[in-house]
């Protein structure tokens, strides 16, 4: 693997890992208990954002799904449908 | 009652149907009340909750229709995921990862700007407006189209193997524009379909595939209030929608698919420009 796609592999691995977290923060938390600096913040609001966290969940799974197949072994592919 | 069974009825079939002829189904359902006189409104709970179960039945239809190519298609998506990698000849595998690159812009653009697009263009008029747009757009398309090789392979290898994910990215990103009432999203995906170079029936086949995880997973993520206290009063009517709806959406498919493998999208352009020109006229006076 070369030094620019290790990084970026790295670079996935690391947002997957945290969109996922900040997916879960979304489900469990209410939108006055998020973090200030997440979008959808809200003073004494107790509604939760969950598509918010479906939304970071997902671009956290392509993250991961990204660096899963730039860290496999590279070996000749099975056929498909086998 | 907030929305008679009569009423029902009527949203539904035209659901169906405008939902996969890219005519813009939010346009007409923003259009047909105000043009008949009936006092409701996109923004209202109620209605939207009445949208979710039409919804959620053309999607549950679009999954049924194409069910044989969803089965290829997840197999494919588990084999490149154990593989890791997707092999050169996997073309199922290929198409899977293109509806998940194309899904994705769809879906963030779409929760991100839902709300406020709505609000803003939510009126008759607007939508009226953007209908002649719609038209516009997908007459462009079929004049901007990039003719691509055509041969008599399985229709879901033949779009995989002419799709890049640069373009499948852009076709979803597409789809975002039918936040705006009036503009279509199977319009914008067929047209992105044509300029990426496949043909008509190629690119319904797509848009189709791509519209069912979206338009499921948005239903679902508002089932709730179906069930909820936005629900009361509405429930009775939805699900009269949503079979009336079923009803019309596989006849839509079922069209469009054989429609397509001749004709092109010059006729919905058409209808587009003048329907949204005279809508646009009515509301003026």
């Amino acid at each position: 693997m070369k030094s620019n796609n290790r990084a970026l592999t790295a670079l996935a691995l690391i947002a997957g890992v945290l969109l996922v977290i900040v997916a879960i923060i979304y489900w469990v938390k209410t939108a006055n208990d998020l973090p200030s600096w997440l979008p959808g913040h809200e003073a004494g609001s107790a509604r939760h954002h969950v598509k918010h966290g479906v939304a970071a969940f997902f671009v956290g799974a392509a993250c991961l799904v990204y660096a899963w197949f730039q860290t496999g072994t590279k070996r000749p592919p099975a056929a498909a449908g086998q | 009652m907030l929305i008679s069974y009569g009423q029902a009825i009527l949203l539904g079939l035209l659901q169906g149907v405008s939902e996969l002829f890219p005519v813009s189904s939010l346009g007409h359902s923003v259009i047909l009340p105000k043009l008949v006189g009936w006092d409701i409104h996109q923004n209202d709970p109620y209605f939207i909750t009445f949208l979710v179960a039409t919804h959620l039945a053309t999607a549950l239809v679009l999954l049924g229709f194409f069910w044989r190519d969803w089965v290829r298609i997840v197999t494919g998506l588990g084999r490149s995921l154990r593989d890791r990698g997707i092999a050169p000849d996997d073309t199922d595998a290929k198409l899977g990862w293109l509806l998940v690159i194309g899904t994705i812009p769809a879906g963030i653009l779409g929760l991100l700007l839902e709300h406020s697009l709505r609000n803003v263009f939510a009126s008759a008029r607007s939508a009226a407006f953007f209908l002649m747009v719609n038209g516009a757009l997908l007459y462009g398309a079929e004049i901007l189209r990039r003719r691509g090789a055509h041969d008599e392979s399985d229709d879901d290898e033949r779009v995989a193997r002419q799709l890049t994910f640069r373009s499948a990215f852009g076709v979803g990103a597409a789809q975002a524009i039918a936040l705006i009432p009036g503009l279509s999203r199977s319009g914008a995906t067929m047209g992105g379909g044509l300029l990426a170079g496949l043909s008509n029936k190629d690119a319904a086949r797509f848009a189709f595939l791509l519209a069912t995880p979206i338009i499921g997973a948005a239903a679902i993520l508002k089932l709730p209030e179906l069930f909820g206290p936005d629900g009361n009063g509405v429930r009775g009517p939805a699900f009269v929608g949503a079979l009336c709806s079923a009803v019309t959406a596989y006849l839509a498919v079922r069209f469009l698919m054989r429609f397509f493998e001749r004709q092109r999208l010059t006729g919905f352009a058409i209808y587009c420009a003048l329907a949204g020109a005279a809508a646009s006229i009515y509301f003026l006076f």
